[in-house]
């Protein structure tokens, strides 16, 4: 706390916040599925930083226990997961898009523009060192779901809904020096678990139309 | 005062103008060790104008003064360009003379050049250049405009020298990171873009599928080659003065005394020449994009101007 | 100044009246009427720049007989900057117009064409000169006219008579706002006189300026080209002569330029909420951006360069709707720099837009065709036109040392300081648009690189460009002064920024000239000169200097070499203009990476040989661009009009009685409402 003072100390965790959203554009822009999932262990990283960055100013020690589960679960066994439904299915390795990249950039621009007036009147409210973090995160929890709206690909989707997952928790963070932490640990159980449904799911969804593609569910109806 | 002005804008032309092929070497001999070869010295650039120079040049007989009037324009735009912009002296004398839209438009005027030069020579490798050049600049401009405006804000000024001045005395110096890092990773984009580095061009080919730049100045042979080459090597030393100096100014003669302005030669020669040698890095770790991909980096670029812009506003509001 | 107007009526009505008093000699007829024109647009010159000395505005009028309407005249500031831009521009055409129209002789009409051509300038010099509103409504409508006729003077094509129909119908549509416009000023002022407009008895409810506003918009907007009113400037512009389309593109859609800034800084005072400045920012932009995509996608270069004109018109209403938003905000010092940006715009593109027309017209003269397809390796057969085209084409993309530069960096500048604006939305929209106005000043850029480079460069692509020969000497001064123009004005803001505030002062209340101006006029600094400053004359030096610098390297390390000329390397072939790029492949990388704007479709047909399916015989490509506003807003428009009428139709029974029967119904109807 003597180190930084409170100014210094939120412009860092700003920073951290930025990094994170900027790992998101970089997911948006990217066309290879596998360098998605690389990005994603980047973005967790950052994200587990911010957070401990977080427990570090505020002294708050449970934060630092959700950075650690942060790291293990995201930047190691769920990529490890969906490096593994990557193999297997055999997905192609360009991405199949209902919306081309730089359309989606713009959409995402005009998201983060959004989540700053959503949250311009609560964030003067706060008086938490991390408060402008929130709008970042909302932005990060929207471009998350347009993820999942624009791409085809059940294992894009599920990276998608990841990163909202991503942008929650450093809401979370942001708006309440995170959450409790059996509350965290369920969060971080869902997810895992999750994750492991769509990955059997993308399974059997290859076996019946030989693609992930989810789009290839409408046929199903009859 | 008058003749101080002088001779400091001459002393910048000139370190400029030294310092260009010695940059277009390093990026040479850093790609050839990536690439387990010994590579040409980094001096070979300037061996290579002094020889083009010396050598009869060829024109086309389909060709117009278009074609030969080009490279001095592109030359005199390029070197102008760079006027603007301070290397190791944080004001020069040149403040006045242009602001940063100034210098986007001094090179537009020699890529607009640039362009017809490709046309006027009538074979398709010309055409191809020029139509590829003008997708890419016209995709670049509008980031650069944006990225340039968030710098912009954060400094309160559009003056070159002003910016870089005011920074490197930490006076208004961005009180906030992240807009002003956002604006930096913009216009890195913007500058592999605008001199033509891969990933959206490849200096080193010439292979009619991927050319740009070199398809563009393909007939150019003597001594217009070399003020084209020259212009190109210039090109780039500018904007890695502009990325260098903009975003980290330390070192940079705020006074003019000797000692200082020789500190800030020293650390201006050193920073370029490190950017130098990242970007050969990064053009041995990268493959060029195809043409029509390179819309996603530069509407990364656009974006992350945008998000600089808002980030300001918003985190500081 | 009297002596100065009634000698510029006097000339102009001379040039309206002698031409036809020499039938059948059609060289006198031309003569007689350019050069009454040409005289007329001297003292038309001296009298705008009068106006625009003098420190009260100076007015004159005359009552008539007919209610409501006095023919005054008022020459303020603003008035006259447009009297100087129009005579400057009618000057050029003039001698310009001696030339060209030897092209007619025994086709059309000289007498008529010239007729109308003096008329068509004095009407438009009237309109901005008219301080009434029934007589503005009177030469506005006249000037319509006018243009129509002259833009149907091929009448005998039928592409021609169609531009004419569409351009009439839009121009009267674009009335029946104004119209409205001057309808709800009298409403309150009671009175059709511009001078009652500008002080009503009550002021005007807020509603009602609302409407006024938007009214004015969309009316002066349809003559200005706005997107979408701009459908008819891509047929009427081309159609016409090209010494009138010089006129058309290059002035006469300034005049709604004038007049939207006379109704919202001179009639509304220039109080006004700040979305109408938005409003206006947000036209500006989408017809600076619209506008120069369309163009680049032409190959007829007349259609492209009317394209071209709503972009920057869309140029100036940035200039103009920045101004306004700084206005309600209170921050009259941008508000005064937005409209000089936007009023040195609006100059700039008439002198450019002017040259480009002219040097399209002698394009033309030369080549018989307006398919730039068709052109290619002018330079060297037509080398004055040629260079002036480039003056012309480097000025319009806003390159330095030409006068788009300046302006164009002023609309920069003004957007910039939005960041002391107090509202977030402003502060993020007004960048984002400066962002687009880059996008559309290098898609100009790239759009003229085109024109002149398939015109002018490498090796001719027909048998008209081949044969192509330098234009007559009229021509040529005519296009000469215009370029003279363009490169004056990019190098002497000093003397124009002054000018130009002498304007944007009494309609906005402050004066800038001398903080815009630093450094002894040396430099443009909009707020001082350690924010942003540019100044030409330096920048000009500068490039001279390393331009011999470079002339100098080359001979001290090269010596006397002589250069030896060859063909091109054709790759084993040898070079034709099959091989060179054309103006459609030239853009396609442009028109795939925004292909959700154009909405291309494409149509590739083989045939192969009977032989081989590996051996082409003939291939036929083809590519249309939708037209989106035709599409989807004027055809549903003009079916329901159609299928209005067609109801409406039983009316017309064709019986005369039935006839007499409704004008008795109507009287006997009235008469009880008299009652």
């Amino acid at each position: 706390m003597s180190l930084f003072s409170i100014d210094v100390g939120s412009q860092l965790v700003d920073l951290g916040s930025a990094l994170l959203l900027l790992t998101c554009f970089a997911i948006v822009a990217q066309r290879r599925l596998s360098a998605c999932v690389d990005l994603f262990v980047l973005q967790s990283v950052f994200l587990a930083l911010t957070a401990s960055l977080v427990a570090f100013l505020t002294g708050i020690h449970h934060i630092y226990v959700a950075a650690a589960l942060t790291i293990v679960v995201k930047a190691v066994i769920i990529p490890r997961i969906l490096k593994q439904v990557i193999e297997h299915v055999n997905v192609k390795r360009e991405l199949e898009m209902n919306v081309n990249v730089p359309t989606g950039l713009l959409i995402c621009g005009a998201l983060v523009i959004l989540a700053f007036f959503i949250t311009q009147p609560i964030i003067p409210l706060g008086f938490l060192l991390t408060r402008d973090s929130l709008a970042i995160a909302l932005a990060i929890v929207l471009i998350g779901f347009f993820m999942m709206i624009a791409r085809k690909k059940a294992v894009t989707q599920v990276i998608g809904f990841l990163v909202m997952e991503n942008g929650l928790f450093l809401g979370a963070t942001a708006a309440a020096y995170g959450m409790p932490l059996i509350v965290e640990l369920g969060v971080f159980f869902d997810l895992l678990v999750g994750t492991l449904i769509i990955g059997i799911y993308s399974h059997r969804l290859q076996d019946a139309f030989d693609s992930v593609d989810t789009s290839k569910l409408t046929t199903l109806k009859e | 005062m008058m003749l101080q002005a002088i001779t400091l804008v001459v002393a910048q032309a000139i370190v400029l103008l030294a310092i260009s092929p010695f940059l277009v070497g390093l990026i040479r001999k850093v790609k050839a060790r990536f690439q387990c070869r010994r590579g040409a010295g980094v001096f070979q650039p300037y061996a290579d104008l002094a020889k083009l120079f010396r050598k009869q040049p060829v024109i086309s007989t389909t060709t117009s003064w278009i074609f030969t009037a080009t490279p001095y324009i592109l030359f005199a735009s390029t070197l102008s360009a760079g006027l603007l912009v301070p290397t190791f002296i944080s004001q020069t004398p040149m403040n006045f003379a242009g602001n940063i839209i100034a210098l986007v438009y001094l090179l537009a005027l020699g890529t607009f050049f640039l362009i017809l030069a490709g046309l006027d020579a009538g074979s398709a490798f010309g055409g191809m250049g020029s139509s590829r050049e003008a997708i890419v600049a016209s995709l670049t401009e509008p980031a650069m405009i944006l990225s340039i405006f968030a710098i912009a804000l954060t400094a309160g000024s559009t003056n070159l020298s002003t910016i870089v001045h005011k920074t490197a005395l930490m006076e208004g110096i961005v009180t906030d990171p992240s807009p002003h890092l956002m604006a930096l990773a913009a216009l890195c984009i913007v500058a592999l873009a605008e001199t033509g580095r891969v990933p959206v061009d490849n200096p080193a080919t010439h292979l009619e599928l991927t050319m740009i730049h070199e398809a563009m100045v393909l007939e150019y042979s003597g001594r217009y080659l070399a003020l084209v080459e020259w212009a190109a090597g210039l090109k780039l030393a500018v904007f890695l003065t502009l990325i260098a100096n903009v975003f980290a100014p330390w070192g940079i003669a705020t006074t003019l005394t000797p000692a200082a302005m020789g500190i800030g030669l020293v650390t201006y020669i050193l920073k370029i020449a490190g950017l130098a040698m990242l970007i050969g890095t990064l053009e041995c770790m990268f493959a060029k994009l195809r043409l029509f991909r390179v819309t996603d980096l530069l509407g990364v670029a656009f974006i992350l101007a945008l998000l600089g812009l808002v980030f300001f506003y918003i985190l500081r509001g | 100044m009297t002596v100065l107007l009634v000698g510029l009526l006097a000339i102009y009505m001379a040039g309206i009246i002698l031409p036809p008093c020499f039938p059948g000699r059609p060289r006198i007829q031309n003569l007689v009427a350019h050069g009454l024109a040409t005289g007329a647009g001297l003292v038309g010159i001296v009298l705008g720049l009068a106006g625009l000395l003098v420190p009260e505005p100076w007015t004159v009028s005359a009552e008539s007989t007919i209610p409501f309407l006095s023919f005054a005249i008022r020459l303020d500031p603003l008035a006259s900057f447009f009297v100087l831009t129009i005579s400057l521009v009618g000057l050029a055409a003039s001698i310009f117009a001696l030339g060209y129209v030897t092209e007619f002789y025994g086709r059309s009409s000289i007498a008529a064409m010239g007729s109308l051509f003096n008329g068509f300038l004095l009407s438009m010099t009237l309109v901005v000169m008219a301080d009434n509103g029934f007589l503005f409504l009177i030469v506005w409508e006249l000037m319509a006219l006018l243009s129509y006729f002259l833009v149907v003077t091929e009448h005998e094509k039928a592409e021609v008579r169609y531009a004419g129909l569409f351009y009439l119908i839009m121009a009267h549509v674009g009335t029946a706002f104004i119209v409205l416009t001057f309808l709800i000023f009298f409403q309150e002022a009671g009175s059709f006189s511009f001078e009652a407009f500008r002080h009503p008895e009550q002021p005007l409810p807020e509603g009602m300026r609302t409407l006024a506003f938007l009214m004015a918009l969309v009316g002066f907007g349809a003559k200005a080209g706005i997107v979408p009113l701009h459908v008819w400037l891509p047929y009427a512009h081309p159609a016409a002569p090209s010494h009138i389309s010089a006129l058309m593109s290059g002035v006469m859609i300034k005049t709604a330029i004038y007049a939207l800034l006379r109704v919202y800084f001179d009639f509304l005072g220039g109080q006004f909420p700040w979305w109408w400045g938005f409003v206006v920012l947000l036209v500006g932009t989408t017809s600076a951006l619209l506008g120069v995509m369309y163009a680049l996608m032409e190959n007829d270069l007349k259609r492209l360069l009317a394209f071209s004109s709503v972009e920057n018109v869309g140029i100036i209403l940035l200039g103009i709707g920045a101004g306004m938003i700084f206005q309600s905000y209170g921050l009259k010092e941008f508000a005064a720099l937005g409209l000089l940006a936007g009023l040195y715009h609006t100059i700039n593109h008439a002198m450019f837009k002017g040259l480009l027309f002219m040097g399209a017209g002698s394009l033309l003269y030369a080549a018989h065709t307006r398919n730039m397809e068709e052109y290619g390796g002018l330079l060297r057969r037509m080398p004055w036109t040629g260079l002036f085209f480039l003056v012309g084409a480097v000025s319009i993309s806003a390159l330095p040392l030409a006068n788009g530069f300046v302006s164009e960096w002023l609309v920069f500048q003004t957007l910039f300081l939005s960041l002391k604006l107090p509202a977030l939305f402003l502060k993020l929209m007004l960048p984002i648009a400066a962002a687009l106005l880059a996008l559309t000043g290098v898609l100009a850029l790239v759009c003229f690189a085109k024109a002149f480079g398939m015109s002018f460069l490498a090796l001719p692509r027909s048998s008209h460009a081949r044969h192509a020969k330098e234009v007559p000497i009229a021509m040529r001064i005519g296009m000469g002064f215009l370029a003279v123009w363009c490169v004056g004005l990019g190098l002497a803001p000093m003397i124009v920024v002054p000018l130009l505030n002498r304007i944007t002062g009494p309609l906005t209340g402050v004066s800038i000239s001398d903080k815009v101006l630093a450094l002894d006029g040396w430099a443009l600094a909009p707020v001082n000169v350690q924010f942003s400053s540019i100044s030409p004359p330096m920048l000009a030096a500068m490039l001279i200097a390393c331009g011999l610098l470079g002339l100098f390297l080359a001979f001290m390390f090269g010596g006397r070499l002589v250069t030896r000329s060859h063909k091109t390397w054709g790759c084993g072939i040898n070079l034709s203009s099959r091989t060179e790029y054309t103006a459609t492949g030239f853009v396609q990388p442009i028109k795939r990476v925004f292909s959700t704007i154009y909405q291309p479709t494409v149509k590739l047909e083989t045939e192969f040989l009977e032989e081989s399916r590996y051996f082409a015989k003939r291939r036929r490509f083809e590519f249309h661009i939708e037209p989106v506003f035709q599409k989807y807003l004027y055809d549903p428009l003009v079916d329901f009009f159609v299928g209005m009428a067609d109801r409406l139709r039983i009316l017309q029974a064709g019986s005369l009685h039935l006839y007499l029967a409704y004008i008795f119904v109507t009287l006997v109807v009235l008469l009880l409402f008299a009652v």
